[in-house]
Formats: C-alpha cells, sequence, structure tokens
C-alpha cells in the first residue's frame, strides 16, 4: 500500500459517491445537461486515475461507462432508468474492486469475466440514434459467444488429438485458444508473438495470417493481421490471468470429447445445438444411455466377490459424467454413497444416489451457469447500510478554499494532548493557593495567577480550535439516503419524495458517526411503516407521493435533526392495546395515559406492532435501540405523531462530546461528578421538610412533589445522608425522562470542566457511571450516570 | 539493432523489435532474394512475423531455440503449402 494507492483509493471512492448522487439526480432530471457534463466528467476523472495502476478489470468498465455516458452526454442516447441501474450496478463492481484492493488482496483476474460483462452490458446499450435499444444484448457469458465456432482441429496432427482425447476423458483442463489481437495493438505497445508465446501449458500453436498477403509494397507491417490458435493444458484461471489485459481479444473454448472425436456417433440433436452445446461436453442423450447402463450394472445381483470392483467402477463412471457437465459439486456426496457402499458390500446406496440425483442429463442451462463467474453477484440492489462513512479530516462546502486531507489518527492524536494540557493547566490554580496559604508567598501566588490566566486563554482557543477540526456536516450520514430511499421504496412498491435539508450543519465527528445507524433505523421505520402504499395514499385523499423530509439544524449548542414523514402517523389506540398486551403497561396505565404518552411507549425495550414482519424493520430492534443509541452520546429523541397525518422524530445532539461541565458533589467521604446538563437546579432542603410516601420519601419543592434518592443508598451504601450545620440536605434535582427527581447528597463542590473519559474493558459494564476524569491535581474524579443509577434499581 | 544487414544476407539476433520491420521491409525492397539467418534469434515481434510471413520468403538457418522454432515454422511453412 504505497501512499499514491491509498490517495487513490480515496479519492476513488469519493468520485464513486458523487457519481452515485448525480445518477439519483439525473433520473428525476434527466434533461439537465450540466449535471450529465458533471457526470461524465466524474467517471472521465475516475477511469483515468484508474488508469495509473495495475487494474484492467476496473479500467475496462470505467471505460465502457465513459463512452456510454460520453454517448448521453452528446444528446445521442436518452437517459433512463435502465440506463441508471446499468451504471449504479457498474459502480457497485468498482467500489467491490475497491474494497478488495483495501484489503491487499490482489486477485483481480477472478473479476474478469465479470468485467467484461459488465462492460458489454454498458456498450450495448450505446445504440446508432433512431435503432431501438437491443434487450437482447444482456450480459454474455463467454460461453454464449463460442456457439458459433468451428474449431480446425483436423489441422492438428492425430497422435496430439488422441493424447487430448484421454485428457478430455479424465476431465483435465484442456482449452483451445482463439487469440485474435486487434489491429492497433503494436501502438498500445503489445506484441501479441511474445503474449502467446508466453501462455502457460501450450501443447500446440499455429500462427495464420489473413487468407491472401497483400504484395510486399503495400504493405504495413505494423497493422496487426494475425491470428492466433493454441491449445492449453493451464487450467482456466491461470489463462484468465494471463490474458488479463485483453480478453475481448481472446476467446477461451474448453476442449470437449465431442468436437474431439466427432466419430464417436454421437449424432448431436438439433435440441442440444442451443447456446450451452459446445461447453457441456457430451450430449445429454450420450449421457443418459450411460447413466442407463450403470444402473442395468447396479441392479445385477449383489452376490459376487467382484462386487466392490463393480460399484467402483460404475461410481468412477458416473463422477466422469458429472464432471463433463460441470457438476463436480455433486462429486462429495458419490463418494460418501460409494464409500457407504463398498462397507455394506450392496448396491443400494448408489441405486439411491442415482435416483435422488434424478434425471440430470436433461438439456437445460444449468451448465451454461457454470461458466458465468460465480464472483458476478457484486449485484446492486443490497443495500449497504453498514457502510461508516470514510475518515474525512475536513469536509470542503466552499470549493474555492484549499482542502487537506487529514487522517483521523493525528487528529485524534491532537485532541488527546489539548486534553491533558487543559487538565495540566488546571493544577497551576492549585499551585497559587498553596504558594499562599501554605509558603505565605502572596506575590508568587498573584504572578502565578496571571500566567495561568494568559496559559488559560490560549489553551481554551486551542481547544476551540482543534474541536472545529473535529466537526463535520451531517452530509457524510445525509449522503446515503437519497440511495437508500430510492432502493427501498422500489421494493416496498411505494412512492417516495425525500427533501434533505440543512447538510452543512456541522457537528463532532463522534456525534455524526453515532447518528448513522439510528438515522437509518428512523428512515426504515417511516417507510416502512409510516408512509402507505400509492392505492392507500390516493384513497385517502393524499397525493400519491408521500413525502419524507430530514432535517438538521443548530439551536443553543446542540444539533436537532428532525425527520418527518407524511405518513399514516402512530396510532396511540393501537399502541396502548400492543402495550398492554405485551404486560409493558397495566389496566389503570392504560386508562390514564394520554395520547402523547401512549405514542412514546414504542420507546419501550421490545416492542413492534406490525401484523406481519416485514424484512427491514419490525424485528424487535426498536425505537429502545435507537433511543440508546441517542442517549449514549448524551442525546435525546422526542416523538409527535397525528394520526392520518405523519410522524415527526426529534433528535437532540450535543455538539461535541469532548469537554463536559461536571458539579462535583460529596457523599461519604467521596468525590463524585455529576453532568451538569442533567442537573435542573441545587437546593438545600430542610430536614424537617422531608415526608415519606409509602416508603418512599419526597418533599414539595414550589408547589410540586419531588420524590428524593439517597445517594449512598444508590451507590448501596447503608449510611445515611450527612446534613449541613442548619440540618438542611444537599439535594441535585435532576430530570430523567421528562420526571425531576432529587438526589440527596453530602455536600456540594465546585463545577468543572472535565475531559470524560468513558470506563473501559470490564468496568463498561458497570452500570452508573458515565466514566472518569483526571482533576487538576491528579485524583481521579468518577462521574456518575444518574438515569443509570436510578433505572437500575 | 538486432537485424544485421550484409550483402545479401540479414542476420537475427536476439529478440527483434517492432522498429526492425519497417527498416527490414526496404532493405527487402533492394534485395528481393535474400538469405535470413536466424540462428542466433530469441524472438521476434510480431510486425516483423508479418513481414516475414506476407514476403513468404525460405529461411536459411533457423533458430537454434526450439521453441521459437516451432512456432516460426507453423507460420511460415503452412504460410507457403497454402501458396
Amino acid at each position: 500500500m504505497t501512499p499514491i494507492l491509498q490517495q487513490f483509493l480515496s479519492e476513488a471512492r469519493d468520485l464513486l459517491q458523487s457519481i452515485s448522487e448525480q445518477l439519483l439526480k439525473l433520473e428525476k432530471t434527466p434533461g439537465d445537461a450540466e449535471l450529465m457534463s458533471h457526470l461524465f466528467r466524474s467517471v472521465h476523472t475516475l477511469k483515468g486515475n484508474s488508469g495509473l495502476f495495475d487494474f484492467p478489470e476496473m479500467s475496462r468498465v470505467l471505460h465502457a461507462a465513459e463512452d456510454l455516458m460520453s454517448v448521453v452526454r452528446d444528446g445521442q442516447l436518452g437517459f433512463s432508468q435502465r440506463l441508471a441501474d446499468r451504471l449504479l450496478d457498474a459502480m457497485d463492481f468498482v467500489a467491490l474492486l475497491l474494497d478488495e484492493i483495501q484489503a491487499g488482496a490482489a486477485g483481480g483476474a477472478a473479476h474478469s469475466q465479470s468485467s467484461v460483462r459488465l462492460a458489454d452490458s454498458l456498450r450495448g446499450l450505446i445504440v446508432v440514434a433512431g435503432a431501438a435499444a437491443d434487450d437482447s444484448l444482456e450480459p454474455q457469458s463467454t460461453g454464449s459467444r463460442m456457439a458459433a465456432v468451428a474449431l480446425p482441429l483436423d489441422v492438428v496432427p492425430e497422435h496430439l488429438r488422441a493424447t487430448w482425447r484421454a485428457a478430455a476423458l479424465s476431465a483435465e483442463p484442456l482449452h483451445w485458444i482463439l487469440y485474435a489481437p486487434a489491429s492497433d495493438c503494436f501502438f498500445k505497445g503489445e506484441d501479441p508473438l511474445h503474449q502467446a508465446r508466453q501462455t502457460p501449458g501450450i501443447v500446440w500453436q499455429r500462427v495464420s495470417g489473413p487468407g491472401v498477403w497483400p504484395p510486399l509494397a503495400e504493405l504495413d507491417p505494423y497493422q496487426c493481421v494475425l491470428r492466433f490458435d493454441l491449445v492449453s493444458t493451464a487450467s482456466r484461471a491461470a489463462l484468465d490471468e494471463h490474458f488479463r489485459y485483453v480478453p475481448e481479444q481472446v476467446t477461451l473454448v474448453p476442449l470437449t470429447l465431442a468436437q474431439l472425436d466427432p466419430s464417436a456417433g454421437v449424432a448431436a440433436p438439433t435440441s442440444d445445438v442451443s447456446d450451452v452445446a459446445p461447453v457441456d461436453g457430451l450430449s445429454a442423450s450420450y449421457l443418459n444411455a450411460i447413466l442407463a447402463a450403470q444402473v442395468t450394472a447396479l441392479d445385477l445381483p449383489d452376490s459376487v466377490e467382484w462386487l466392490p470392483g463393480r460399484l467402483r467402477a460404475v461410481a468412477s463412471t458416473l463422477a466422469a459424467c458429472y464432471r463433463s457437465r460441470r457438476r463436480e459439486d455433486v462429486l462429495p456426496s458419490l463418494d460418501a454413497a460409494l464409500a457407504l457402499a463398498l462397507s455394506q458390500n450392496r448396491a443400494h446406496p448408489l441405486q439411491e444416489w442415482i435416483e435422488v440425483q434424478g434425471d440430470q442429463f436433461a438439456p437445460t442451462a444449468n451448465a451454461a451457469q457454470a461458466v458465468v463467474d460465480p464472483s458476478a453477484t457484486a449485484t446492486p440492489g443490497s443495500v449497504n447500510s453498514s457502510d461508516a462513512p470514510q475518515a474525512r479530516g475536513v469536509e470542503d462546502a466552499a470549493p474555492a478554499t484549499t482542502v487537506l486531507k487529514v487522517d483521523q489518527e493525528k487528529i485524534d492524536r491532537l485532541m488527546s494532548l489539548i486534553g491533558e494540557m487543559v487538565v495540566a493547566k488546571n493544577g497551576l490554580p492549585f499551585l497559587a493557593a498553596r504558594a499562599e496559604t501554605v509558603y505565605g508567598v502572596r506575590e508568587l501566588s498573584r504572578e502565578i495567577k496571571t500566567q495561568y490566566a494568559v496559559i488559560n486563554r490560549i489553551a481554551e482557543e486551542m481547544q476551540d480550535a482543534i474541536m472545529q477540526v473535529r466537526m463535520m456536516p451531517v452530509s457524510s450520514v445525509f449522503q446515503r439516503f437519497p440511495r437508500l430511499v430510492r432502493d427501498i421504496s422500489r421494493r416496498l412498491g411505494k412512492e417516495v419524495l425525500l427533501t434533505l435539508e440543512g447538510e452543512e450543519t456541522e457537528a463532532d465527528k463522534n456525534i455524526i458517526e453515532a447518528l448513522a445507524e439510528p438515522l437509518i433505523h428512523i428512515v426504515r421505520n417511516s417507510l416502512d411503516h409510516g408512509i402507505e402504499t400509492p392505492d392507500v395514499r390516493r384513497a385517502a385523499g393524499k397525493p400519491v407521493e408521500g413525502r419524507l423530509t430530514i432535517r438538521a439544524s443548530q439551536d443553543s449548542g446542540r444539533v436537532l435533526i428532525d425527520i418527518s414523514d407524511d405518513g399514516k402517523g402512530i396510532d396511540p389506540a393501537v399502541i396502548k392495546r400492543k402495550a398492554y398486551e405485551k404486560g409493558i403497561i397495566d389496566e389503570s396505565m392504560l386508562e390514564r395515559i394520554s395520547d402523547q404518552e401512549a405514542v412514546n411507549l414504542v420507546f419501550a425495550a421490545g416492542f413492534s406492532t406490525a401484523a406481519t414482519v416485514s424484512d427491514l424493520s419490525g424485528r424487535g430492534v426498536g425505537m429502545d435501540v435507537v433511543r440508546n443509541a441517542v442517549e449514549r452520546v448524551n442525546g435525546t429523541v422526542t416523538l409527535a405523531s397525528e394520526t392520518g397525518l405523519g410522524t415527526n422524530l426529534r433528535l437532540s445532539l450535543p455538539l461535541s462530546m469532548a469537554v463536559t461541565n461536571v458539579m462535583v458533589i460529596e457523599s461519604n467521604h467521596q468525590i463524585f461528578g455529576v453532568p451538569m446538563d442533567m442537573v435542573l437546579e441545587t437546593v438545600r432542603i430542610p430536614r424537617a421538610a422531608i415526608r415519606s410516601i409509602k416508603n418512599r420519601q419526597t418533599i414539595v419543592l414550589r408547589n410540586r412533589v419531588l420524590p428524593l434518592r439517597s445517594l449512598n443508598e444508590l451507590l448501596a451504601g447503608d449510611l445515611p445522608q450527612v446534613s449541613n450545620e442548619l440540618d438542611e440536605m444537599a439535594t441535585l434535582v435532576v430530570q430523567i425522562h421528562g420526571e425531576s427527581l432529587g438526589i440527596v447528597v453530602d455536600d456540594f463542590r465546585e463545577v468543572v470542566d472535565i475531559i470524560l473519559k468513558p470506563m473501559g474493558g470490564i468496568l463498561n459494564a458497570v452500570p452508573g457511571y458515565s466514566g472518569s476524569a483526571l482533576l487538576g491535581d491528579g485524583s481521579v474524579l468518577m462521574v456518575l450516570n444518574p438515569k443509570e443509577l436510578v433505572t437500575w434499581q | 539493432m538486432a537485424v544485421t544487414y550484409k550483402g545479401n544476407v540479414a542476420t537475427f539476433a536476439d529478440a527483434v523489435g517492432v522498429e526492425e520491420s519497417e527498416a527490414f521491409l526496404a532493405w527487402l525492397h533492394k534485395h528481393p532474394k535474400p538469405k535470413l539467418d536466424l540462428a542466433a534469434c530469441t524472438h521476434i515481434h510480431a510486425a516483423q512475423l508479418q513481414v516475414l510471413m506476407a514476403a513468404r520468403l525460405p529461411i536459411a538457418k533457423w533458430p537454434h531455440d526450439a521453441a521459437l522454432t516451432a512456432w516460426l515454422k507453423s507460420a511460415l511453412t503452412r504460410d507457403r503449402e497454402d501458396k
């Protein structure tokens, strides 16, 4: 992996993304000339870049795509959905190749069949203006291409042909290679004679020219008119690899017994001569005759000494038959049947095996499949939701500014360092205090404080600057949605118009990445359960096309993402009933609960109301998972819905995760941190005001009942909380899922900014703590997660 | 230069490249019945082969390299048979 290859991969993925977006846009506005031109340029650039490296499979497909786009751009061919589909297929294939290159696998030659097929499918669309597009130019396997080829076997000496017949019988690879170099190949630096000579496994060769050579005076030696015929015993894969750069000039014909020995009396019936026959090997009727003979042999009495020999002979005959039909997949079960028959010393297992296989030798297209590269399942339509966004240092919105692509590791290192700097600088005020109180040097204390102010300002600015570097626009998450919505809506038979707003809104990279999965899930839910099919919508008087809007905005230090659809909404009655059935709520709640609260029940774990679980959602990976993912980054998610009109989900996320503001509190001679954005207020309540209701302690605060919990008790300690000299209890009022709760501690301390480090390893599973942080004096602060603490009980 | 010319004899040595075909063709015009010595030759470019095939010239000395000889014979002798 060289730096230039790394750069190529990064740029190639960007280009693929941009090509994909442009294709989707062009589908909606096919007449947009500028878009078309832009698309052409992207494909052209990608093709050019790939030419720097040794990726002929990729370049071939991209070249075909470029030719196609050129014709479309010049107006000779209209842009159609079929064209878009094929181009998307081709781009998916290129993405697959990029992944392989990234992973270090160099086996591109295995994909040479797919690349030729895809290139052909693209070129097949290029039609002279006026003629109808030829549907039959669908991807052809090279098998069908050679259907019409008659091999000139009679020029081969008989003794060689005999050796080849023997090889064909034992199903060893044997190929006739027709190599017809392009007439201008010399100018591309090719030497076909050298290429031919270097072919592995040659057992016979021939070079021929045109039937009649021009007179010497008129001969142009630099026009290649040669044709090469070769026979090789090398494997198909080795031959593919050798001719990797010129697959369109080469036709590989596997040599079959029928071709080598036409006198074998197999009158190939015309029904067999489909595009499949030359590839299949022996014709169906011949093989069926052999099969019948084996069955007859097995029917003979078992009680002879030579039964094992008979069984083995039958098995090897069957194996040869299936191998000639490229059905190597049955061989293991045949071996097993033979072993069983030998151990039991009777023919029955083999007879059974033949019956189970059925009459395999009908002239079907089965064998042709084997010729087509099985790895050509770089198929479209599968939605790659597991694609994580590539690490982007700085996303450029304004084309005028210069942009650096930076390794994520470098940024993370910077962040770590600045985090340490922030903590380290916080040690200075302590020093100043000690200088004054312990050493009595007031002047020094003041100077330290002055210097601290300078360092503090610089460090905070540096931290702010670095956090800005990590800011990414949400477009990096949004960009996958047009394709996702297109594929899913087509699969479900619904029509959906997707609108994205506020894509340039920025948030910290971690937040953006944490958003991806919840958003995908929400969008899928919307498409699956929210938006109705066109018929239902028409009947309801709605426009046939459903609307899905995803909007991002910033508001007072938080990023807001709104996902709204105009589908059928969430029916509170249905939800209530389902929740009751699943035991999530009891009868009294069923009565009391408001519609808004009912709708929010979808966040309860294990909830799913879809009558039929579609393959997309409703499998119990529900909204609770979404909410957990969002809350893990200190975000919140709220849901609002109106039956029949639509649903709106709002995600609210902090702008950055780096620095957390916490209040330090003391309890049981230990200090803890509580994130300030969970704290509603701090209050000291007189012990006398505490009431006990049903074993729970509460007070009345501003005319509302506030339940109280003791922190010691929550942390599973037994000691009662300590009050201050006025017999007041220090209480933190926090908000958990919309409800207020008072946590009683011993005392409040200061509010500090810390770099919160989540717990690592096995401590991660311990509920109740968000993480830990280093304080200025070097001590460790455990930061509580009040929500987990309370709900864990 | 892998092809050297002396009188009526053209000697091919080592690997004959693509750029020599044109010169050879020109030389052939002036020497329509040349003697061709390929004994020391290890490879000829396809362009060169085309000239040899088109000119239908007899080879005085075939290459020591047996593989190359096999290729050349398949190209040159067959062509002459077609005549």
